[in-house]
């Protein structure tokens, strides 16, 4: 070691937790949850449980439908392989079948990505509720409300070993016991025991989780600062948007269809899966679609099904599958028709983005 | 460390020994560490698979993992390089090792490990010593196993579940230590790397990744509670230079990550490419990637070690092609920046410091109502590692140009964790050929489809560029020109960095796809 981390050094009452934790052996991990039943399970099960990770990395979180949407949404801009119907069936699932959880679990059971060991604390709302009130009573005053630490000399709290290597209240018992920790009322430390330090504990796990990116600070506060008549003139102007679009037409009332982070996250990257204001209804991003000349000179066009280096599909406006192999005399021309969206995130200021936002908000 | 080696030669001529001189030479017959050998190149000098001929690469056998002993779901994606010592092969996926025939595929032995937690997102690799294997498991132990039968010799925990850190990376073998990296940012706590006695398992030393309080590099941080909780993990591959005696690797996002407010500064030595002499655990020379990194662009992109001509003066280099969208080329000897560029796009840094740093804009920080930034959080390129080969002076990457939306999430007096996050985005992908004399691109190849490519490349002597598109595709590309030569549609993405040997004149190269390893050969004419 060539520094010795000062935060890292140990009273003796933690050392035994630790030496016991280096031990091997306690309960076998429990097999990893499988999927719930229903309608999306299989979908659900190959594009999201067999390629970049396991399955357990989805069964082992809870978020609500929205919350699902994003999720799945950074998902797709990484490369995840579905159809847009699929993709929409996914987020219904997901949104269904693993909702929030009631007992958040503590540290580990409900991190990103199940983070932290399996037999983390789990904790009971209820009873953290009860220790607040113990927490806003006797250590409030120097650890400050989130227990990140006070403007007095309490230490935060949600980084303590004795908060993240306890269980139960079984640490923090034996902390207050034996520390005689100063309180707010002057109350011996050590009388916090039994049922209050339970409570107590279940709070302070909280406040952990609440650190965590499934916690409670996982949304955009507001991205409504910009300044809607600029964005009126960008729209109009150098955005080159109302070349395609209109406010009075494919457009009209947007602002009432959408919220503002919606908005901003559609016009930004169209292929984003749109969820309405409260509604459920999904709105799948228009198709890519294809030209595709042979050597005899007759273009067959429809909608892209798969192009990479060496093939070429499409679906004709029959509904005819139509592949090739791609070679010198085959000419292919793809139509994206977000194009101009793609070349507008290089041209974009921040400014630009937050004024658009403001503008189409208004549009009610 | 002597006795070591001569008692290893002394047993070399037994089945599943590794000659430790392997890990420093060119991979021929063994493939003996994640990257092949020490440079960090992935460079095969094998020639029979080549650009003239690889249209004839034809597949040799297919190994399914299967989890017979837990039953479990699927465990993830094969995200490891195979390593092969003596025509066994060894690869993992998060508390599995496997054994298998390296002609056939047949599996030899599985080893399971029983799990207590910790994320499960990925495992590199194992590393070989003598007749021992080395991986880590996502509950934070190293474990040591023996390569004949795969029964475990011993154990040692290496970081702390309950502080939210995990084991991810492929260790290293240098001598008679093992190197071993750490993961985990979820919650504020520091990095480190540190190594172990390959016999005993016995910790030799730590490194953290923050500087020593009172120290210059300590300014960087607002506080001593600011920088003992700021995070830099290491769990990239780390490579070697046997002459100057050097480890090198690449520290992580500095903590919290997003909501930065508390950790104003450069944040030494988050976000660095780092010297250390691994006997002593000493730090040479560092270099930072991203000075006060705002969006876990984690420097941790392996440090390709270079034998180079700049300026047409023999020179020993290193370069990255970093997350953040950068390519560094440095001075290994020193870690003195000779070139920067970009090879992806990226528009969060306002020019270049005085040291070939990027100097962020703080404009392109996460805000409250959201910046759009480039590259997005999974980086124009991330860990699947590149390759160089000496024989073009080409550097490949797999890379992405991408944008997404940064927002703070915490606006809070004192916000821990991430505080923020970015969502939504674009992403195209690409092959990137760079000249690392000058860090332009020589040729790109653009992957058609969507999202960012997810695996490693790798470079041979016989002119041939081995890398995946977004769509399945394992591809065959000309190393000068990158024209596309051959591929196999493997029918889910490639989910690794392919390697190379040959045994009995056969050159095989392998790839994986989630569960599924691939043995494709070319067989003597």
């Amino acid at each position: 070691m060539t520094f010795p981390y000062r935060g890292l050094l140990l009273s003796s009452l933690l050392a035994a937790t630790l030496a016991a934790q280096g031990q091997r052996g306690g309960p076998p991990r429990p097999a990893p949850r499988p999927l719930p039943d229903g309608p999306g399970k299989e979908i659900v099960q190959r594009v999201c449980g067999a390629t970049c990770h396991g399955v357990e990395i989805v069964t082992g979180k809870g978020y609500s439908r929205d919350n699902w949407s994003n999720v799945v949404n950074g998902m797709v801009a990484r490369g995840a392989k579905a159809s847009s119907s699929e993709f929409g069936e996914i987020v219904e699932y997901l949104g269904k079948n693993l909702p929030p959880r009631s007992g958040t679990a503590g540290a580990g059971g409900s991190g990103f990505i199940g983070a932290g060991p399996d037999d983390a604390h789990i904790v009971d709302p209820e009873a953290a509720e009860r220790g607040k009130s113990i927490y806003n009573a006797e250590c409030l005053s120097c650890h400050g409300a989130a227990a990140r630490g006070g403007k007095q000399e309490g230490t935060d709290i949600v980084r303590s070993l004795v908060v993240l290597k306890d269980r139960y209240g079984a640490t923090i018992g034996n902390f207050l016991k034996l520390k005689k920790h100063p309180t707010t009322t002057g109350r011996p430390s050590a009388s916090i025991e039994g049922s209050q330090v339970m409570e107590l504990s279940h709070f302070l796990h909280l406040k952990v989780t609440d650190t965590l990116r499934s916690g409670p600070y996982s949304q955009p506060i507001n991205v409504l600062t910009g300044d809607a008549k600029a964005g009126q003139e960008f729209f109009n102007g150098a955005g080159g948007c109302a070349k395609c679009h209109s406010v009075t037409g494919d457009l009209a009332g947007i602002g009432r269809k959408y919220e503002p982070v919606m908005i901003q996250q559609k016009f930004l990257f169209p292929k984003t899966f749109g969820f309405g204001r409260g509604a459920r209804n999904v709105a799948p991003p228009k198709p890519v679609t294809l030209a595709v000349t042979p050597a005899n000179g007759k273009t067959v066009s429809g909608v892209l099904v798969h192009l990479d280096d060496f093939n070429v599909s499409l679906r004709d406006a029959a509904g005819e599958y139509q592949t090739w192999t791609r070679s010198a005399s085959l000419k292919v021309v793809k139509n994206d028709p977000y194009q101009g969206h793609i070349e507008l995130l290089n041209k974009y200021t921040d400014k630009n983005m937050h004024d658009i936002v403001a503008y189409l908000e208004s549009i009610k | 460390m002597k006795t070591a080696i001569l008692l290893l030669l002394a047993t070399a001529a037994f089945a599943q020994t590794l000659d430790p001189a392997k890990l420093s030479q060119p991979p021929t017959d063994t493939w003996p560490s994640f990257n092949g050998d020490y440079s960090g190149r992935r460079f095969s000098p094998l020639t029979n698979i080549n650009a003239s001929n690889v249209q004839s690469l034809s597949l040799a056998w297919v190994h399914r993992i299967s989890l017979p002993s837990t039953g479990g779901p699927f465990p993830g994606s094969i995200k490891s390089s195979p390593v092969v010592v003596d025509g066994v092969m060894f690869f993992t996926v998060p508390d599995h090792v496997w054994a298998i025939d390296a002609r056939t595929g047949r599996e030899l032995w599985h080893f399971a490990w029983p799990s207590r937690g910790g994320i499960h997102i990925g495992n590199r690799g194992v590393a070989v010593y003598g007749k021992w294997l080395y991986f880590e498991t996502p509950d934070c132990n190293l474990v040591s196993l023996n390569m004949k039968d795969g029964k475990e010799r011993w154990h040692k925990q290496i970081c702390d579940p309950d502080q939210l850190y995990y084991a991810s990376a492929a260790p290293l073998i240098v001598g008679n230590h093992v190197i071993a990296g750490v993961s985990g940012d979820d919650l504020d706590v520091p990095g480190y790397i540190q190594s172990h006695d390959p016999e005993t398992g016995e910790r030799q030393w730590r490194w953290y990744t923050h500087p020593e309080p009172g120290t210059p590099e300590a300014k960087t941080w607002p506080s001593v509670e600011a920088m003992m909780h700021g995070g830099g993990m290491t769990w990239g591959s780390t490579t070697y230079d046997p002459e100057l005696n050097l480890i090198y690797f690449g520290t992580g996002n500095p903590q919290p990550v997003v909501a930065h407010k508390g950790r104003l500064g450069d944040n030494l030595f988050t976000e660095c490419i780092i010297a250390l002499n691994p006997d002593t655990g000493k730090m040479k020379w560092y270099f930072q990637s991203s000075p006060h990194d705002t969006h876990d662009w984690d420097a941790n992109q392996t440090p390709v070690l270079i034998d180079g001509v700049i300026d047409g003066k023999p020179r020993k280099l290193l370069a990255q092609a970093s997350r953040n969208g950068y390519f560094f080329v440095l001075d290994r000897v020193t870690g003195k920046n000779v070139v920067t560029s970009t090879f992806a796009r990226a528009n969060w840094a306002k020019g270049l410091d005085a040291k070939g740093q990027p100097i962020p804009d703080p404009l392109k920080y996460p805000q409250i109502d959201g910046a759009l930034v480039s590259p997005n959080q999974a980086g124009a390129a991330n860990w699947p590692p590149p390759s160089y080969s000496p024989a073009t002076g080409l550097f490949y990457v797999n890379a992405s140009n991408a944008y997404s939306v940064w927002y703070i999430y915490d606006d809070t007096d004192k916000p821990e964790g991430w505080g923020g996050n970015d969502r939504g985005g674009y992403s195209e992908a690409m092959l990137q050929a760079i000249d690392y004399k000058t860090g332009k691109i020589k040729w790109s190849h653009k992957w058609e489809g969507p999202g960012g490519p997810r695996n490693g490349v790798l470079s041979t002597a016989g002119n041939v560029v081995f890398a995946a598109d977004p769509q399945s595709n394992f591809v065959a590309l000309n190393a000068t020109t990158g024209q596309p030569l051959w591929r196999a549609n493997l029918g889910a993405a490639i989910s690794n960095g392919p390697i190379s040997y040959q045994l009995d004149g056969v050159q095989y190269v392998i790839v994986a796809t989630g569960d599924t390893l691939y043995g494709f050969a070319m067989h003597p004419r």
